[in-house]
């Protein structure tokens, strides 16, 4: 019921054809960057810091104009294909302006904007896509809060709420999950998975390298350009995100000494951007050459408690 | 006859009366959107910016709200070259450019003093306005409440979040240019009423009250408005028993309802904050 009857969805390419991009104080932020995509997709945007992430992102909204490349959106470019309010964006949370006075209610509405008449006065139909939206992400009975009285999972959800009022086909998300609990990660996960069936293109910008293969069947890998791009299998491996990451990916060697018979080769790894927690079958994974050592590793445990 | 009612047995109390209701509620109105799109200072900057420009008018006799627009719109040209075109930080460049151009403003003047009153200027002559000025405020604020009455929500979203506006298809470049002249034109019919150094208190303080009020942008304009209007009205009329300080006095008042809304407002006020923060502290102690 969000929009208008939805035509049976034709099928939706973006394609990112040798853009290059240099700001006007002479950086070189993308060069010859070359990806396509077609609905639907959840793709990952991966890459350090300062690899063009972002500047893709304007890219692909049509906030900068590359100086060489194109982008094209079912073949069309980009001014046309926003005129269709086929590009929405999910901001990240640093850039919004929580103190604002507009409640959740308010910011999902802003998403119906391009669709409503001169006064900007919404219809029937608006606010039925507005409360589908809030509905789809859980957040109807928080319709009255102003949004800075939110947590961080329900914050992304308004803005994911206002992309789907939006009717957008392809959506940019930035960085989703950081802030955000890890009930709060799955919902996104599942939402994006639905709009996937639906043919839509997501494109996620994310740092949380190890819930990527988990949900996203396509990866794009930049450093000022693209270094690989493709389904997740091909291009998410080590050797890859080690060329993508140079030196600063955290690494953590699993060798035959730290995994043991005794753990029954299985280990579990958390981690908080830090140095992973990495635990066997008898716990922590701190003593080397602990076969034929159980007893004291079992012993070292009790005193623990 | 009592002597509170003397005030309204004069045509030039009245006129002043009604014209600094329309000009507050303007400024009220418009305050709400520059306090949140963070251009405060700008309101500042463009309210001294337009004294070479009335200046100017004077000179040539041409309207002096063309004369002050056209200043302000170079002014805020040049402030956006600055920052774009040198390493500048921005609030550096607002202050180079308003500087220069008052200045220049005053330099004017001095050069021509038959032209035009500097007192006129720096603190606003609102009881000795001519007639032909007071149509031009009312051609000023009737355009401004037009296009705010019209885009309010267009130009909310510029200001909340210009990224969304521009992927939704809203020509944010003519935003930012609506608003930015919106702001010289209210700049300049403050300026007649409080003057150009008192100018941005009207810009500002309002809206900042309201902010500090409600939680809805709706309710926020209204309020700002309405704060606008009746510290304009009362100022104005008590301005007859203060020796004639009208901007002095509109400005106090607006000062006084500020800083109770600062201390009293039900949610964003510090007294309640501070109320929280001790049940909070309870809450945590009791459980």
């Amino acid at each position: 019921m969000s929009d208008s009857p939805d035509p049976p969805a034709p099928l939706l390419h973006l394609e990112v054809q040798q853009v290059s991009v240099v700001y006007s104080n002479g950086h070189h932020a993308l060069r010859d960057a070359t990806f396509a995509l077609s609905g639907g997709t959840i793709c990952a945007l991966v890459g350090v810091n300062g690899s063009g992430k972002s500047t893709l992102f304007k890219s692909i909204m049509g906030f900068l104009r590359p100086s060489a490349g194109q982008v094209r959106i079912n073949g069309q470019p980009v001014a046309a294909a926003l005129k269709q309010h086929l590009v929405a964006y999910v901001p990240q949370a640093e850039e919004v302006d929580w103190q604002f006075p507009v409640s959740v209610w308010d910011v999902v509405m802003m998403g119906r904007y391009g669709a409503m008449n001169f006064l900007r006065i919404p219809r029937a139909a608006d606010k039925a896509a507005v409360e589908d939206s809030l509905r789809r992400v859980s957040m109807w009975d928080f319709r009255d809060r102003q949004i800075g009285e939110l947590s961080g999972g329900q914050k992304k959800r308004v803005f994911l709420a206002r992309a789907l009022a939006q009717g957008g086909r392809i959506i940019l998300l930035d960085e989703p999950f950081t802030g955000v609990d890890v009930k709060t990660e799955e919902a996104i996960i599942d939402l994006l998975r639905e709009l996937r069936t639906a043919g839509c293109i997501m494109l996620v910008s994310t740092h949380n390298l190890g819930s990527v293969p988990e949900f996203c069947d396509q990866v794009v890998l930049l450093n000022r350009t693209v270094l690989a791009s493709g389904p997740t299998a091909d291009v998410f491996t080590e050797q890859n995100l080690t060329t993508a990451f140079g030196g600063v990916l955290r690494q953590f060697h699993f060798e035959h000494s730290t995994i043991q018979e005794h753990d029954g080769r299985t280990v579990r790894l958390l981690t908080d951007d830090e140095r992973p927690l990495v635990f066997g079958k008898d716990g922590h994974l701190e003593y080397k050459d602990r076969e034929g050592r159980e007893d004291l590793v079992r012993q070292r445990e009790e005193q623990g408690g | 006859m009592p002597d509170f009612l003397t005030p309204f047995h004069y045509d030039y109390m009245l006129r002043a009366i009604w014209v600094s209701a329309l000009v507050g509620g303007v400024c009220g109105f418009l305050s709400s959107f520059i306090t949140l799109k963070g251009w405060s200072l700008m309101g500042d900057a463009l309210s001294h910016a337009v004294v070479p420009g009335v200046a100017l008018a004077h000179l040539l006799k041409l309207p002096f709200a063309l004369g002050a627009f056209v200043a302000g719109l170079l002014a805020s040209g040049a402030m956006a070259l600055i920052k774009a075109k040198s390493r500048i930080r921005e609030d550096a460049s607002i202050g180079i450019v308003f500087t220069s151009f008052f200045a220049l403003g005053l330099l004017l003047i001095s050069l021509n003093p038959a032209g035009v009153d500097r007192k006129t200027i720096i603190f606003g002559n609102l009881l000795g306005i001519p007639d032909k000025e007071v149509w031009q405020l009312v051609i000023i604020s009737a355009v401004t409440l037009l296009v705010v009455g019209l885009k309010w929500r267009d130009l909310m979203l510029f200001c909340f979040d210009p990224n969304q506006a521009r992927t939704i298809g809203l020509r944010t470049g003519l935003l930012h240019l609506t608003l930015l002249t919106l702001l010289s034109a209210t700049a300049v019919a403050a300026l007649q009423t409080v003057g150009a150094i008192l100018v941005v208190a009207m810009l500002i303080t309002p809206g900042a009250t309201a902010y500090l009020l409600t939680d809805r942008f709706g309710v926020m304009l209204w309020l700002s408005a309405g704060l606008g209007i009746v510290t304009s009205v009362t100022g104005a009329y008590a301005s007859y028993f203060f020796n004639g300080a009208t901007g002095g006095c509109i400005v106090t008042l607006q000062t006084l309802i500020f800083l109770g809304a600062f201390l009293f407002a039900p949610k964003h006020g510090l007294l309640s904050a501070r109320r929280r923060a001790r049940a909070n502290a309870e809450a945590t102690a009791a459980s």
